[in-house]
Formats: C-alpha cells, sequence, structure tokens
C-alpha cells in the first residue's frame, strides 16, 4: 500500500477564494428639523437606493435621530464599529464617507513602517542554528 | 554707630547708663493736643482745629458742608438725644406741603378712622393693585375667538364677511380697521352682510359690492357709518336717518328684543356663504390688505406672519393659508422613504420612523426577554 500523504484543505485566503466583505451593517442617523442633516437627507433620498442595490451583502438601517447631527456607522464582521460624523457634508461627500466605511476591515488604524507586507512567509525560511554554515568552535 | 545709640545720644544725653528702646519711648512721651484734636470724638467741639481750619480755608464764620465731616452714626440718630432744632422752618413747611396731597385725601375732606368694618368697601391697606377690587381694565377680552376655523364652509363665510365689511367701509370712506369694533354683528345686520354680493371685477372694493335692494343698502350704510365712528352731522339727513331707523325696527324686531344670555352659535348657523365669489377679490393695495387680514383674523382665530401677510394676494390665498395648502408642513424622510418603491423592493434596507435605542436592540435579538426574566427573578421588575 502506498504511502498517502496528508491531505490538506485550501487555507481560505481573503480576496482569493470567497471574498467576505467586511463591513456587514450600515446605519444611517439624520434629523428632519437641523439644518446639518440637509445633505444627509439629500443622500437617503437620492443615492442610498442605488448603493443598497449594489450591495446587498451590507445591512442598512435608517432611523432618526432628533436634535442631533447626522451620523453614519459601520458594523464590522469582528465586532467593532465605526462612526463618522457627516454633518453639514454634501451628498457627494457622504458619498465618500459610506465608500470609506464599507472599504473598512474594522480594524484599528495602524501605521504602516514597511513599503511591503505580506502574509506569506518569506522564501529563506526560518534562521536555525543547526543548518547553514556550521562553524566549529 | 547704630541706630539705638544715635537715638540715645540725642534723646537723652548725659545718660547712657539707661536704654529705652525707641517704642518704649514713642509711647511714654507726652502725646501734643495738637494730634489729639484731629481724632473723631474730639472734633465734634466747635472750636476744635479742624473747624477752625475750615473757617480759616472758607474765609467765613459759617463754612459750607457737614460740621462733622465723618457723619452722624445711626445709632446716634436712633437712640441719640434730640438736638436742638437749628433754624431750617422754610424747609419744614415746604415738607409738610408736598406731604399733605399724599394723604390721598381731598382738600376739605377730614380723615375719620373707622373702629368697625360695616359699611367699609375692603378691610386691610390700600398698598397693592391686587388687593384692590377688579375694574374694567383688568378683565382681559380676546381679540380672536376661543375656537379657530378650519371647515372651508365657515372660512369662507368669514372671508365673505369681512370683505364686505371692508367694502362698506371703504364705500363709505371710513376708517377700515374700525370693523373690528364691532365683533359679532346682530343676525338682521349679519344676514343682509349673507346676502350681499361681492363682484371682484372691480379693482376698487367701495364699488364691489351688490346689495339684495335698495333697503339693504341703506340700512347697511347706516349701520356701518356709525361703526366709522361718527354720527351724521347734517341736520338735513336727520329725517333720513329717523326713516331708516324705523324701516329697520320694522323688519326686524329681533333687535328690539333684549338680549339673550345664551351665545349665539358661530355666524348664526349658517355653514355656507350664498356668494363665494369674494374669494377672488385682490389685495393688492396696502391699507384693504391690512384691514381685510386683520378682520379675517378676528373672525377666523388664524394669526398671520409677516412674512406670509407679504405673499397673500388675493382674499383665496388667505383661506389657503389657513387650510394649510399655500405651506404644507414638510413630511418627516421616513414617510418619504417608505412610500420609495425602489427600498420597499430591496430587503437589506430598514427605515425606521422612530428613533432606536439600546432597548429596541435587545428586543430585536431577542434578549430582552432574558433581562426582564432576570429582573423578575431578582425581585427587581414587578
Amino acid at each position: 500500500m502506498p504511502v498517502q500523504g496528508i491531505r490538506s484543505v485550501t487555507a481560505a485566503r481573503n480576496g482569493v477564494g470567497a471574498f467576505i466583505l467586511q463591513c456587514k451593517r450600515l446605519e444611517f442617523h439624520y434629523c428632519d428639523w437641523a439644518g446639518s442633516s440637509r445633505g444627509m437627507l439629500s443622500y437617503l433620498k437620492h443615492q442610498l437606493p442605488a448603493f443598497a442595490k449594489a450591495n446587498p451583502q451590507i445591512e442598512i438601517r435608517v432611523s432618526p435621530r432628533p436634535h442631533k447631527h447626522p451620523v453614519v456607522k459601520g458594523h464590522y464582521v469582528n465586532g467593532r464599529e465605526k462612526a463618522i460624523c457627516v454633518r453639514n457634508l454634501e451628498p457627494e461627500q457622504i458619498v465618500k464617507k459610506v465608500h470609506l466605511l464599507k472599504e473598512a476591515s474594522g480594524e484599528k488604524l495602524k501605521r504602516t513602517k514597511k513599503p511591503v507586507t505580506s502574509l506569506n512567509e518569506s522564501v529563506r525560511g526560518i534562521w536555525s542554528p543547526y543548518h547553514g554554515g556550521l562553524k566549529s568552535v | 554707630m547704630r541706630p539705638s545709640l544715635r537715638l540715645l545720644n540725642l534723646e537723652v544725653p548725659g545718660s547712657r547708663a539707661l536704654y529705652v528702646c525707641s517704642i518704649c519711648r514713642q509711647e511714654a512721651r507726652p502725646r501734643p493736643i495738637v494730634a489729639r484734636q484731629f481724632l473723631r470724638h474730639a472734633s465734634s467741639n466747635a472750636d476744635s482745629l479742624s473747624e477752625r481750619v475750615r473757617r480759616k480755608l472758607w474765609g467765613t464764620d459759617n463754612p459750607p458742608g457737614l460740621k462733622d465731616p465723618y457723619g452722624e452714626s445711626l445709632l446716634e440718630k436712633r437712640f441719640g438725644k434730640p438736638k436742638p432744632q437749628e433754624p431750617e422752618e422754610p424747609q419744614v413747611e415746604e415738607t409738610n406741603e408736598l406731604a399733605e396731597p399724599s394723604d390721598g385725601l381731598e382738600p376739605g375732606v377730614s380723615y375719620e378712622p373707622a373702629t368697625t368694618w360695616h359699611g367699609l368697601e375692603r378691610v386691610g391697606h390700600l398698598g397693592r393693585w391686587k388687593d384692590a377690587p377688579p375694574s374694567e381694565a383688568d378683565t382681559y377680552g380676546s381679540f380672536a375667538p376661543k375656537h379657530k376655523l378650519y371647515k372651508k364652509g365657515p372660512l369662507s363665510l368669514a372671508a365673505h364677511q369681512a370683505a364686505v365689511e371692508i367694502s362698506l367701509m371703504q364705500a363709505l370712506n371710513r376708517p377700515l380697521t374700525h370693523v373690528c369694533k364691532v365683533v359679532e354683528h346682530d343676525k338682521p345686520i349679519f344676514k343682509l352682510i349673507w346676502k350681499t354680493k361681492v363682484l371682484p371685477t372691480s379693482p376698487n372694493w367701495g364699488e364691489s359690492l351688490k346689495f339684495h335692494n335698495e333697503n339693504a343698502k341703506k340700512v347697511l350704510f347706516y349701520v356701518f357709518e356709525q361703526i366709522g365712528g361718527t354720527q351724521p352731522e347734517a341736520a338735513e339727513q336727520e329725517q333720513a336717518v329717523e326713516d331708516i331707523e324705523v324701516e329697520e325696527f320694522e323688519n326686524f324686531e329681533i333687535v328690539e328684543d333684549p338680549s339673550p344670555p345664551a351665545p349665539n352659535p358661530r355666524f348664526f348657523g349658517y355653514t355656507e356663504p350664498r356668494f363665494k365669489s369674494a374669494t377672488s377679490l385682490p389685495l393688492t393695495d396696502p391699507a384693504i390688505k391690512f384691514a381685510f387680514l386683520k378682520r379675517f383674523s378676528q373672525l377666523s382665530g388664524h394669526y398671520f406672519p409677516d412674512n406670509i401677510v407679504s405673499q397673500i394676494t388675493n382674499v383665496k390665498h388667505a383661506m389657503q393659508y389657513i387650510q394649510g395648502q399655500l405651506h404644507p408642513k414638510p413630511t418627516k424622510l421616513a414617510e418619504q422613504l417608505e412610500n420609495d418603491k425602489q427600498l420597499q423592493t430591496l430587503s437589506n434596507v430598514k427605515v425606521f420612523s422612530k428613533r432606536q435605542t439600546t432597548l429596541h436592540r435587545d428586543d430585536e435579538k431577542g434578549r430582552r426577554k432574558l433581562i426582564e426574566s432576570e429582573l423578575r427573578a431578582r425581585g427587581l421588575l414587578e
């Protein structure tokens, strides 16, 4: 019986196999009365239907928040949430903010110090004292 | 040489054995009379140094200003001995003269204090307004009626009445806003107004009336001439006025009846105007516009803000404003989104009409039942 190697299942790499959007829910809060919600009201009336249709995997909730500034809140798969105040913003600016929330991973923002980052291991492997150029004492 | 030694040498020459410090030496030194005279208790004397200096400075024996520059203390005023009266009689007389009329008594009426309260209007002091019995000026009469008009029929009735009244005042050349002095006419007068037709073809409101008959015209002109604030002046008109009065009383016997205490229904039961042509009357003249809107707001109970007044161009606009058609209330966004057909087809969109709180979230996720049951178990919720 020939020896069979252990079968390994393909590791799900996000973006390579099935992509799961990290943003699972977006909440839109507005005020009917306040002037800072003017752009938000316009966005919700005219641009939200197209956005919701284009992103069926995101749950969208629209609810008033009287006498408060308008806010867009993103809820992510990792349990975190991000909120952006969109007071006095134009609908086009709100489109950009919503896109930012949709694309975000939900992680805290980190400073990238190195020019290249990768999940793959280094081709050079891990250094070992027993391999390579052994030095005799 | 140290200062203490220097002082010793100066003050006590020849006695170097006895040393006295400078402070003790100052205390022990006999005080000069001059310094004591500047003290307050010593300055009351008329021949004191300060008084003499004042006299010298002013150059007279009676210098102006207070004799005691620090003034009399409150305790001295209250408990001190009465000072001998100085010759200030003219001032006292003047104050007495001023005080007499402030007693509230007319000259020649003697005041006798009451021993019992029989015959008195009230018992107590006369100090405050609230203690006095209410007068006519204290009763409040509202300009607008208690209940506002909202239905189209009574509103057009009020507009018709206001238009006829303003037209009559315009025709009589009387102040237009005086129509507001009479809040409600008698029933026969109102009936005549109701029967009068307004012709919107004429731009002049005074010429826009078409009366039911000649008699109605005479009666209305007579009534509104009186409302205008002037009585018929010419002696020649007296006879005509009497005739009109006789006719009026003949035609409308209700006027002679004493007015019943029960309040009349609005517009005496009329619900619709006979002619609806008054709605197309223009409100271009500012004076007519102001008078009409004032009377209309008095009859309908609705207030017209300044920006609306500037927008209104005819009677119909004023009615539309009251009915909410001119400036409809802005609808809520939630209502608009709920009616949006595109959003209704999308399954991933939820629109809430009310603010969502943590309670709603707990309820939605099913946690609320657990929380409530746990609270009940702990006796924190009944």
